[in-house]
Parts: structure tokens; sequence; C-alpha cells
């Protein structure tokens, strides 16, 4: 296999310009979201995204979650979505919602990972109700100093 | 023209009293651990802020309109709570306002209660409180207790502020600052920073239902973390990792 990669096209490029900025107002606009949907009774954990030399670290707080019903996946080549099932009931109410009935069985939430990483490779784990997915990173190509 | 910070004081405060104050920050550990004691105390509302400084928002409690800033107490202790992130830009003139009311009632000691972010949080069982003190004296008071002192280093935030004019005014302080998730709710640490308040003070808190409602709590603080921690961003709230520079 070439180690060289095909140069970029300006499409490309403008392309994931476009797709970052729509992230961007994507998270900006959530804050005004509210952090559950009573239709899909989900609730939108918090999250976190750290990126370091090699790997990407993604959290999710999820308390009461059921452990073995947390899911893991990639949505598109740089979305990750979580998902767990809540394991006891919990309604509108619970959480202080008196304008609206209804119940929550699942977290969900998707976080934007900003450079490429290695799916097959993750490791994860779940302590303390928080789940910590570590993703390699995917190399580039290396530019040799002369 | 000055925005004015007026603080409303609904019934009598007392002189000589413990201030704890719980202001949004990392982890939310101020809040948790001022919102448990008010409950845990019974403490009565004695006073709240009005300023056009804080965000245009009231606090809804039995169905009441409240300030989302309020002093609670009884005679020996007061307690300071915010129950929304207190806007970056106007948090300077707010907590210097709020030191000079506290100075007029003769406080004994102010206590803000404050996290400290760790990397490895989700592998600390018990997690460490350490002291940051506003005068030499209160340094040794925190020694007597034998509390770890943050000797170098950056704080930002409310309890930065509080901690700077406390030292500018000659006023008894010291921060208690638990290790601490930065952007998760962490009711554990504002236990452990309650533990060290009892200690300190000689407050009786019984925090077991703190921590026994820990998720219960985590879940329902999400949306405070969420925009207390986007006006930390805007606070620069990193620094307080920065390596500090002493040559």
């Amino acid at each position: 296999m070439s180690s060289r990669k095909r140069r970029r096209s300006i499409f490309d490029l403008i392309s994931d310009y476009v797709e970052e900025m729509e992230s961007l107002a994507d998270d900006l606009l959530s804050v005004e979201r509210p952090s559950w949907d009573v239709r899909a009774s989900t609730i939108q954990p918090l999250c976190n995204v750290s990126v370091a030399q090699d790997e990407v670290v993604v959290t999710a707080d999820l308390p009461f979650s059921d452990p073995d019903s947390i899911k893991i996946e990639l949505s598109d080549e740089r979305t990750l979505e979580i998902s767990a099932k809540i394991r006891r009931r919990v309604c509108c109410e619970d959480l202080g919602i008196i304008h609206q009935r209804g119940e929550f069985s699942t977290f969900n939430c998707q976080t934007r990972i900003p450079v490429a990483v290695d799916m097959k490779r993750r490791t994860k784990r779940f302590k303390k109700g928080i789940l910590e997915v570590r993703l390699p990173r995917k190399k580039g190509y290396e530019i040799k100093v002369e | 023209m000055l925005v004015p910070i007026n603080f409303v004081e609904k019934k009598p405060i007392p002189s000589g009293a413990t201030m704890l104050c719980g202001f949004p920050d990392v982890g939310l550990v101020g809040v948790l651990a001022s919102s448990y004691v008010i409950s845990e105390l019974a403490l009565d509302e004695l006073a709240y802020v009005d300023s056009d400084l804080l965000p245009p928002v009231v606090v809804l409690h039995k169905g009441l309109p409240h300030s989302p800033m309020r002093v609670f107490g009884n005679s020996s202790l007061l307690v300071t709570i915010a129950e929304t992130a207190i806007p970056a830009r106007g948090i300077q003139r707010l907590m210097r306002s709020f030191m000079e009311w506290v100075k007029s009632k003769n406080t004994k000691m102010i206590v803000p209660i404050g996290g400290i972010p760790v990397q490895n949080r989700q592998d600390i069982e018990k997690p460490e409180v350490f002291g940051t003190a506003s005068s030499v004296d209160m340094i040794r008071f925190l020694e007597q207790h034998k509390l770890d002192v943050l000797r170098e280093g950056y704080m930002v935030g409310p309890q930065a502020l509080i901690m700077r004019y406390c030292a500018e005014d000659n006023l008894p302080a010291v921060a208690l600052l638990a290790q601490s998730f930065y952007n998760y709710p962490d009711p554990e640490a504002a236990a452990a920073a309650l533990r060290q308040f009892s200690t300190i003070t000689g407050v009786k808190i019984d925090v077991a239902k703190l921590v026994e409602k820990g998720e219960e709590i985590r879940l329902r603080a999400r949306d405070m973390m969420k925009r207390t921690q986007q006006e930390l961003t805007k606070m620069n709230k990193g620094q307080e990792s920065d390596l500090p520079l002493y040559i």
C-alpha cells in the first residue's frame, strides 16, 4: 500500500468547513433545547470530549443507567452516539418538570469527534455512573524534517 | 451608568455569624453544599440580591418567584447560594458588592466552598479537600485543622474573587476546595467539603443523605452544570490548571 495520500480538493475542504460550522451552530442551539424529550422518552446526559495526542476520550454522566444496556455507535464518520437504559422509573415530576407529563427510559446523546479515530480499537469502562470511551486516533502521514 | 446591586434584607441578619458561600463552579460543588445545608438545617431566607447584573431569571419555589441569589441563615450561620450560573461579565462587580455587604454584617469567618478539578476523579473514592486562606493567620488556622493548603497556583471564578476581596479588606476567609469532576455535578465532592466545613467551624452537618441521593442530584443538576460550564469558559477557568510562574 502506498504511503502517499491523495490531496484533498477544495470542495472537500469547503464541505468540512460547512460541516464544522453546522456542528458549532448545533452546539450553540442545543443549549436552548431542553435536555429531555418526552416524546422520545429520552434524557440527554452531560457529555465531554477531550483530544489527547494518541486518543480521544469521550465521557458521559449516566446516573441510574443500566451498564449492560450501554451502546456506543458511530452514526457517521465523526459523530459518536451514546445510549443507555435508565434502570428505574424517572418521570417528569422527578426532574422538577410540572407542566408536562411523561416518563423517561433512555439516555441518548450524540457528540462530534473532532479528529479521525479508529472505532474498532475503542475501549470503554463504566465507573461511578460515568461512561468513559477511549478512541485511538488514526494516524496521518508523517512530514519528514530534513 | 453603573447597574445597581441591592441586598434586600427580609429578616434581621445576625452579627458575627459564619458565612458559607456556594456559587456555581466546577462540579457545582459549592451550590450542592449550600443547597444541602439550607435544606438539612431548615434555614430561613434572610436576604436576596436584586440586580440587573443577574440573568433575567426567577427561581420558583412552592409557586413563588425568588431571586436566583439569596442568603439563608439562623442565629450563627449564614449560607449564600446562587441558583443560576453567574454571568462572567458582571461577576466582579457582583462579588465586590457582595463582600461589602458581608463586611457590614461583621461576619466571623467567610467560607467559600468549591471544587478543584482532577482528571482521575473517577478513580478517587474519597475526594481530598484543600484550603486557601485570606491571611497568614488563616493559613495557620487551616494547618491547625490539618488541611492541606494550596500554596501556589491560580484560582478563577466566584471563589477566587471572594478570597481576593477578603484579603484586601482583611476579612477572615478560608476556601474549601474538594477534588471534583470539572463538568459533572459532584455530590461526593460537596459532601467531602462539608465534612471539612463541619470540622473547622463546629457546625454539625450529617452528609449521609447528600451521598445517598447522589445519582438523583446528578440527574437533576445537568442543566445548571451545562450553563455554569459556559460561564466558566468565559472566565478562562482553565487557567487554574496553568503552571504558576515563580522564579
